[in-house]
């Protein structure tokens, strides 16, 4: 049988592995408040507590003490001016709580440097627009010649 | 090329290189498992710490298949992992992204990771499929069967393994008797053929006057070209339209 196809399961029978898992997790921001051991990730609809129990022990070697997991219900709208209703995915969201002593805080991705840096690359830009504009404005009057025309 | 240093790391860290033939094989053997605290923590699911707030992250090629069909199977199970967790590390990134309202650095790293996963599937299920072929004669893939669904148009039906057989299964029956008023089918497939034929019929129509058009603006064109790429338009019928005005040529 294919990759994807596993034989069934019947009592006796030789446990199921999974060689090539297409599972996905995200490790995301906690959504509240809340002690420091837990962590909060997003993971694929088709995992159980216990697929990502394993899957943290065996491919990140991440121990965890416990799991829970919730299903959040995707937002619904309306479409402006079309009138008929949009429902966003659902979301699992799985808690892993971490063994005594052990915690976890989510980093800055962001580091205020290179935001900095960022806004200065951004100054010097618009900077240089804005010298092109007003190197174009010369010309504002006799539309069609090219910049090199007038003194 | 992000992926491939980390696929080297991550062998190291295995006792054996996925890269053997680029590698020295001796330090390799060496060293046996020794995972690295990174690998262990948390940070796997984050990009590299001089990542962090890039506007640009550089990366290499997708693996591609016939990169892949010179790995055995154990490196490329090894290599799975690999690329599972750099998918991880980079929905982690872009989620974060979202929340702050940042743009993502280098989305297409996610479009080359998935593309190596496939890829690798795909190799993988080959092996399976020759694997299968030469011991049981079969394909080794999941039978299917095209059976008539409920509004009359054909189906692909997958057929899966069941504890019972399907004369005793009274919930697989319940499933199958899923059926419509024949009459509505009767109507329904009626309608869908006439819808067929006539966006048929249009796109026929569509093609014919594009021909013509096309021998107006460029009478000289290679018209065997033509005819492969509209084989259902009869080049010597849109000759005789009246539509067709072609250009006065001089040259000749």
């Amino acid at each position: 049988m294919s990759t994807r196809l596993y034989p069934l399961y019947q009592k006796g029978g030789p446990q199921l592995r999974v060689f090539l898992p297409n599972f996905w997790l995200k490790l995301v921001r906690p959504d509240n408040d809340r002690p420091s051991n837990i962590v909060q990730f997003m993971c694929s609809m088709e995992m159980t507590r216990y697929d990502i129990k394993n899957y943290l022990e065996k491919i990140y070697g991440i121990k965890c003490v416990h799991v829970r997991t919730r299903i959040a219900l995707g937002k619904t709208r309306l479409e402006p001016g079309r009138g008929y209703v949009i429902k966003d995915d659902d979301i699992k969201y799985a808690y892993v709580i971490l063994p005594k002593g052990e915690t976890f805080e989510f980093p800055n991705l962001f580091p205020e440097e290179k935001e900095k840096e960022l806004k200065e690359q951004e100054k010097t830009f618009e900077e240089i627009k804005k010298s092109h504009e007003k190197f174009l404005s010369k010309n504002s009057n006799r539309p069609g010649t090219p910049g090199w025309f007038s003194f | 090329m992000a992926n491939f240093t980390k696929a080297l790391h991550l062998s190291k860290s295995y006792g054996k290189s996925l890269f053997s033939t680029l590698r020295n094989g001796h330090i390799c053997n060496s060293r046996m498992i020794s995972t690295t605290l990174y690998l262990r923590d948390f940070m796997a699911f984050f990009d590299d710490k001089k990542n962090w707030g890039a506007t640009e992250v550089k990366s290499g090629r997708s693996w591609q298949k016939d990169d892949l069909r010179i790995k055995s199977n154990p490196d490329l199970h090894k290599l799975w992992y690999v690329l599972l967790k750099e998918r991880n590390m980079l929905l982690t990134m872009e989620q974060e992204c979202k929340e702050q309202m940042k743009l993502f650095p280098s989305p297409e790293r996610l479009d080359k990771v998935e593309e190596s996963m496939e890829n690798l599937e795909e190799v993988v299920r080959e092996r399976n499929r020759a694997y299968h072929e030469l011991e049981r004669g079969e394909i080794g893939e999941q039978p299917k069967e095209t059976i008539i669904g409920p509004f009359g148009l054909p189906e692909e039906y997958k057929m899966t393994e069941h504890s019972i057989p399907k004369e005793i299964n009274a919930e697989w029956y319940k499933q199958q008797q899923i059926k419509c008023d024949p009459r509505d089918v009767a109507e329904f497939g009626r309608k869908y053929r006439e819808k067929e034929f006539i966006e048929k019929r249009r796109q026929h129509k569509r093609d014919f006057n594009h021909v013509i058009g096309l021998l107006n603006r460029f009478p000289k064109m290679d018209m065997e070209a033509l005819k492969e790429q509209y084989p259902d338009v009869d080049i010597e019928k849109a000759k005789a339209s009246r539509k067709y005005k072609p250009p006065p040529v001089f040259d000749d």
